[in-house]
Order: structure tokens, then sequence, then C-alpha cells
């Protein structure tokens, strides 16, 4: 049985700390901030990312470095035989590809999920991808089997404000549908390569339903129900929004007795796209090994 | 030895004569409104309403039979519908005429029944059927009349006379039914209408003489062109109730078949008098004596470009120049180049009542087809609703109707649909009508959206700020004509003559403890400073809000304002 390392970047949510106690190996995605390079995690936290983009500042998301990736590679196979590396979603940055090119240096060893997950659907996968390997799969198989499980997926977004969407002029389509005069809060989906608007809300309220029934819709429709079993992980994400991340999942556990339901901060790559304030809600069937 | 059996020409004259008696009637009706708001005239809703059905009744001329009879009120009053008052009056005559169309002659029985269907097809035409109105009214004679079958009453003319003392009766008991009668001093202004209605057939059935022209569309009868023009300048020695006479032709761009004649001469009258219009296939000739020469104006424009316009304060001049084109043409009849969709319909549209350029901008800014204009001074009817349902092409079709007075017209209309499908979100204000379409999701099914949306219209509270048209005491509240008034969804919040302290009070009257946004919308007799210093004003009282204002342009509610 062949020894696989999973390998992720910073957009999972998982920090450098969670990784160590994980065991997945984290490359943090780099930021340029004034034109100055950080990293994410390593020398740029969550409070100062916030604090710079609330004072302005011109924020913009990279790849990380070939060098970058191949060096934690490289340290990675000295201990282990083969590693998957499980990218941001490939719809919303380059890195997938990239890595895919990088990989095929690697005779195999290295194997790169494009299931095109994001945040904490991403962390999901990470850690189904953590327990195939230890059900003894090998890297392709695992590769293979996230990839087939990709859809089964889903996360919707309310953001506080369009200002960051417009102004970031990256999500074009999204905020053009959503332009009009009242002054709304937006919900986003992200679905597959798709990030678009998926409805809105006037009220923090009314967004945190829409998100509500949206999943519940998904679950019936798509993931076959709520069972028994409680086939589903649910999860809640947000951009500096902790205390009504804590206070949404209460009301997610009045609809979704017993389920788990884990908070993280969405990672800053799309905080700087979407701004502080914005709340996620998103579910991952569970997968069965 | 009077007569014992009404046969359908008889019947005919009763209902012309029911229909003009209600339009005489219509002023004082109107005035028996319980809120003192310049809005939602049951007078003029019904007689509309009714209008609509004499229209088609005198169409039929000499020829009449029993089956076209009853076609004619059953469908005309459905058409023309307008307002609660309205659609439960089109109701009642709808279950009335389903009952007697196969008869020839109509006997005592006969009719004790087809008083009990339109009463058993009203009730079922109102969600929540209260008592203290129209609909008690109707009930009452119709047990009254089945009493007397009962009874053994043989003569027709003491059995109307009964059955109608009997609903007099009834009627004048409504305030001890509805508190919000009593404490206005009034009784329901539905069931005095339909007294009217009654009241003047009873009399065509005596053999009164009565005037039973109706005023026919356009260019129809040369005939009467001389007896109107009596008639106008008998008006005219009176008092001048409308100041200006307005005069224009409208070069038509759109069709204006017979509907949207008939609706656009509705519409006219409900802003004036001395009605003339006159259209054949290109254009159309407008006259009118009304006070807001604008409103004509405005509505014309939809339907072609103006020329030869002409506006005279006859309060100034005291003179006229009539118009003479009564027999110039004939009634351009529909032509049938309907607009049909090339392109495939959509899977949804929605359909908005609204009014004020600033809501309207609204409505259109979040998807919203077609806007029809109305609301408050004007409700539409089931055929505005149903025109407007055919301009939008798509399948699904949300109708937002945003006013508590036009939803039985819109659900009327959803009945009449066959080839869309209609969903009535039964939105009563205006904020409740912006967000059921905030909430609308394009990749849900339309019974989800509609469970989204009626959940979430459950969560809008709404308050609107205008002026009371006479003195009244309302919710324990004494109330002054020309006081400012804020009505909650549940009655009044605020009396007083200070508007911002009226809007004020208004808003906190609606807040909740967990109230996160006030939307104000400012009519169009609201400065943009006033607006503004307002707003600072509700912002400095409710830090924890977002407050959002915006200009909504709407008449007659100064503010138009929501907490969710």
């Amino acid at each position: 049985m062949s020894n696989v390392a999973i390998v992720t970047d910073s957009n999972s949510g998982i920090t450098q700390a969670a990784g160590k106690e994980m065991g997945i190996f984290v490359l943090p995605m780099p930021f340029m901030i004034n034109e100055e390079t950080y990293f994410e995690d390593i020398d740029l936290t969550q409070e100062e990312f916030y604090k710079k983009l609330a004072s302005g500042a011109d924020i913009a998301t990279s790849q990380p470095s070939p060098e970058s990736v191949m060096k934690l590679w490289d340290s990675v196979l000295s201990e282990y035989d083969e590693l998957v590396h499980i990218p941001m979603s490939s719809g919303l940055s380059g890195s997938c590809q990239s890595a895919m090119i990088l990989a095929q240096d690697y005779q195999g060893r290295v194997q790169v999920v494009n299931n095109q997950r994001i945040s904490v659907t991403q962390r999901q996968s990470c850690l189904d991808a953590k327990l195939l390997a230890s059900s003894g799969k090998s890297a392709k198989e695992i590769k293979e089997f996230l990839e087939a499980d990709k859809f089964n997926s889903s996360i919707y977004i309310m953001l506080d404000t369009l200002y960051y969407l417009k102004k970031g002029g990256r999500i074009t389509p999204a905020a053009a549908a959503i332009g009009t005069m009242l002054r709304l809060k937006p919900v986003l989906q992200i679905q597959g390569e798709k990030l678009d608007a998926f409805a809105k809300a006037r009220t923090t309220n009314q967004g945190k339903s829409i998100m509500l029934n949206a999943i519940k819709g998904d679950i019936e429709k798509r993931f076959g129900g709520m069972t028994e079993d409680k086939h589903i992980w649910l999860q809640i994400a947000h951009t500096a929004n902790l205390e009504e991340a804590h206070a949404y999942r209460e009301e997610v556990l009045e609809h979704f007795p017993g389920y788990d339901v884990h908070i993280d901060a969405l990672s800053l790559s799309v905080a700087c796209h979407i701004g502080p304030g914005a709340l996620a809600l998103a579910c991952c069937r569970k997968i069965q090994v | 030895m009077s007569l014992q059996q009404i046969d359908a020409g008889m019947l005919s004259k009763m209902f012309l004569a029911g229909a003009k008696n209600l339009e005489n009637k219509k002023e004082w009706i109107n005035e028996l409104n319980v809120f003192p708001v310049p809005d939602g005239d049951t007078g003029t809703n019904m007689t509309m309403t009714i209008m609509s059905a004499a229209r088609e009744v005198t169409e039929l001329g000499d020829a009449i039979t029993m089956q076209g009879l009853c076609k004619a009120i059953s469908g005309g009053s459905l058409r023309g519908a307008r307002g609660n008052s309205g659609v439960i009056l089109s109701q009642l005559f709808r279950g009335f005429t389903r009952r007697i169309k196969e008869e020839q002659t109509l006997t005592i029985p006969i009719l004790a029944e087809a008083f009990d269907k339109a009463v058993e097809t009203a009730y079922k035409a109102v969600m929540k059927p209260k008592e203290g109105t129209i609909l008690t009214v109707a009930r009452g004679a119709a047990q009254k009349a089945e009493e007397l079958v009962e009874e053994g009453c043989t003569d027709m003319e003491s059995f109307l006379s009964a059955v109608i003392k009997h609903a007099e009766y009834v009627l004048s008991q409504t305030p001890e039914m509805l508190p919000v009668l009593k404490q206005a001093g009034v009784v329901d202004s539905g069931g005095q209408g339909l007294i009217a209605v009654l009241s003047g057939a009873f009399d065509a059935f005596l053999g009164k003489e009565i005037d039973l022209s109706i005023k026919p569309a356009a260019g129809q009868k040369g005939a009467e062109g001389s007896a109107r023009e009596n008639q106008r300048q008998a008006e005219e020695q009176m008092e001048i109730k409308f100041g200006y006479c307005t005069e224009f032709i409208i070069l038509l761009n759109k069709t204006f078949n017979i509907k949207t004649e008939m609706d656009f001469k509705a519409y006219l009258e409900s802003i004036g008098d001395s009605i003339v219009c006159v259209a054949d296939d290109s254009i159309v000739k407008v006259h009118v004596h009304t006070n807001d020469p604008g409103l004509a104006i405005q509505k014309a424009l939809k339907y072609g470009a103006l020329s030869n316009m002409k506006i005279d304060n006859m309060r100034l001049e005291h003179q006229e120049k009539l118009f003479k084109a009564a027999e110039a043409s004939k009634a351009g009849n529909a032509s049938p180049a309907d607009s049909t969709p090339s392109a495939p319909p959509k899977d949804y549209g929605f359909i908005a009542v609204s009014v004020g350029e600033g809501i309207n901008e609204i409505f259109k800014s979040l998807g919203v087809d077609y806007i029809i204009e109305g609301g408050q001074t004007m409700n539409p009817s089931t055929a505005d609703i149903l025109e407007a349902v055919e301009k939008v092409n798509a399948k699904t079709i949300f109708i937002l109707p945003n006013n508590k007075n036009i939803i039985l017209a819109a659900n009327q209309a959803a009945e009449l649909t066959a080839e869309k499908d209609l969903f009535v979100i039964p939105t009563k204000t205006i904020p409740q009508g912006i967000t059921a379409v905030i909430n609308f999701v394009p990749d849900l099914s339309p019974d989800e959206n509609e469970a989204n949306m009626l959940s979430e219209i459950g969560n809008v509270c709404t308050g609107q700020v205008t002026y009371a048209v006479r003195d009244t005491v309302i919710d324990d509240k004494e109330i002054k004509k020309g006081d400012f008034m804020g009505i909650g969804d549940d009655g009044i919040l605020a009396v007083g003559s200070d508007m911002a302290s009226v809007a004020g009070d208004t808003v906190s009257g609606m807040l909740k403890e967990d109230s996160e946004l006030i939307s104000i919308y400012y009519g169009s007799d609201v400065k943009e400073e006033e607006a503004e210093s307002f707003r600072a004003q509700v912002a400095e009282r409710y830090p924890d809000c977002d407050i959002e204002l915006q200009y909504g342009g709407q008449p007659i509610y100064y503010y138009v304002m929501s907490v969710e």
C-alpha cells in the first residue's frame, strides 16, 4: 500500500496550524497589496487583510508561483510515495491548470484534482481525500473519485454589499444581473465553474432564509433528500462576520437538527472580491468509501 | 293588474335602470367609505363594473333573448369588474344569470332561486367573507325571497318590494356587524350600491319613466348626439365641477379596440365628465371636462401621439367649444392584428399594479415586465389585467396587485386566462410587491417561488401617510378633515396636523424588535429636502436600522413606508 499525502491551498480555509494537526499540507496563496506580496496565513492574517481592504488598498490575487508549488511537492514527496493536490476551483483561478502542467513532470506521483471546489467544500474534499487515502486508495484513484463526486456540493453566498463585486470587475455577469436602484444583498451561487447571481434579498434575514431554502432544495432534488443517516455535511463560511455565522448556525440547526455544521472564514481570495460581512451556506454529500 | 312574470325585454330594462340608478348615486356612495382617504371609491368601482355590462346589454338592440342578455350581463360585468365591491357585484350577476339563462320568463320561485345562486357564487369568490358588507345585504335579500316563496307569495310587485325592503333593513344593520362602520357613522357602501341597483330595477318594473340611455360606445348612435348636447348644456348651467375643457386627437400607434376604448372612457369618467371619445381606424378624438387635464393626456399618450390639443379653463371663460365629431365615424373595430409574439415565450414574467414614476422605475429595475398604472385612485379592472397578461410573453406570469382592492380583480383575471399560468401574489401594498419581486428566484419552480414570495410578504409591515377627506372616527381616533393620517396594515397608526410627526409616529407604530430595514418612498407632493430631513429624523431615532429613501412619485400618499 502506497503512502499518499494530501496537499491543498489556503483557499480551503485550512490554516497552517490546522493543516499540521490534520496531516494536510497547505500551500499559502499570495496576495499583491499595494504592489507588495503577502502570503495568506504566513505573513498576512485575516485581520490585517480586512484592515487593508477597508482602507481601500489595491488588492490583487495571484496564483502560487510554480516554484513554491514544486518546492512544497518535492518536500512532501521526500516523505510520501504519492500526493493528491486539491487546488481552488478551476472556474475561479488558473491555479489548477498550472498545477496540472507542473504535475506532468512527476511521473504520476502528483495527481491534481479538478473538482471545482472552494472554501468549505474544498476543505471537505481534503477531508474526503484523507479518508480515501487511509482506506488504501492510490493517488490516482482518489483523484478520480473526487472528480466524479464534484457536483455533490453546493454553495450560496450572501453579500453585504455590491461594492467589491463591482470594483473587482471580475464577476461582472453576476453584478450586472443585480444592478438596480434599491440597495440589495445579492445571493450568489457557486456551482461547478459558475459563480453567478442566484437571488436577491433586502435584509440579512431574507438572505439567510433564501440560502437555507436553496440548500434544502438542493438536498431534496440533487442529493436524495433528507435521510436518517444525515448523509450531508453542512458548512457556514463568512468574511469578517464570525458572530453572525454563529447565530446563523443556530438557525440552520433548527432546520437540520443533529447535523454537523462547520464554520470557517471564507478564503481571502474570495473575500477580496466580495468584501466583509458576507455569509455563506454550503453542503456536501458525504462520500461512501 | 300588474305584471306577474319578467321576460328578457323587461329584465333588460330593469338591469339598465338599476345601472343608471347606481350611477346617479355614485358620489353619495363614494362618501360612505369608512376610511376618509382620497381613494377606494366604492361607488365609482361598482358603477364602472355595472356600466361595462350595461353597454353590452345596450348593444344587444331590440332582439333580446334571455340567453343573450345573461351573457351580456355576466360577461360585461366580469370584464369590467373593479375593486372588491365591483368584483362581488359581478359575481352576484354571474350566479344570478347562471340560474335564469335557460328560462324564457322569470317567476317568483325562479327569482328566489336565482338570488340564492347569486349569493352562493359571490361568497365563493371571496376568500374570507366578511359580514356587514354587500355580501350580507345580498344574502338577506335572498333569504327574504325564499321565505316569501315558502309563504306562497304570488304577486311579483309585492315580492320585489318586500325583498328590497328587507335588504334595506339588513343594510341599516351593517353598522351593528362591523364596528368600523358604526364608529364612522355610515352603512356599508357596497351594500348601499346593491340597494341602488335593486331599487332602480324595481322602478323600471313599476313602469316609472326612466332615462335608460347608457353612454354608448362612441359613434354608435348618431341620433343621440343632440340629446347629449342638450344634456351637456344643461350641465353647464349648473355649477362647474370640472374646470378644464380638454380636447385632443390621438394618432394611434396601438390597436384601439372596443375594450381599450371602454377602458379609456372608464378612466376619463373617473377623472371628469362630459366625455366624448370617438375612434376610427387611425385616430381617436377625445373631449373631457376634468380638473386635471394632465391625467387625460398622460393616459392618451399610451395609445399614440397627440395633436390638436386644446385646454380651456371653463371657470374663467365659462364658454366651451363643443366637440363636433360625434357622428364623424364608426367605432374602430378591433383590428385583429394581434401582437402575436414571434419570439418564444420566456419562463417567467411579472405584472405589477403601480402608481408614481419612481415606484414604476423601481419595479422595472427589478425586472417587472409590465406596469398597470393604477392602484390608489384608480383600481384597474379585470380587463386591464387581462390586457397586460396578453402583452407579457411568458409562460408563467406573476401578478402583483399591490392593493387589497385589486386582488379580487386579479384573481378573476387568472381564472379567465387559459394559455398562460397566472399566479396572483396577494400583495396589498407597494412595499409588499417590491419584496415579492425581489424574492423571486429564476432557478426555482413557479410553486416554490409562490411559496417563497407568500412567506416573505408576510414579513413586511407597510405604513402610508395621507390626508383625511372628511371628519370621522376610526379605531377610537378622532380624525378631522385635512388631518394627516398614518395607516398601517391593521388600521390607523397616527393622526395629527403635522406631517413629519405623523410620519414619524407611523414608523414607530410599524417597528418590531427585530426590524432591520426601513424603506421610505416619498410621494409627488413631498419635496426632496423634506424627505431627506425626515429620513435623518428616522435614522437618529432608530440607529440600529438601515434606512433607505427612494423617490416614489406616488400621488395622494406623501410617504409609503415599509419595515422588514
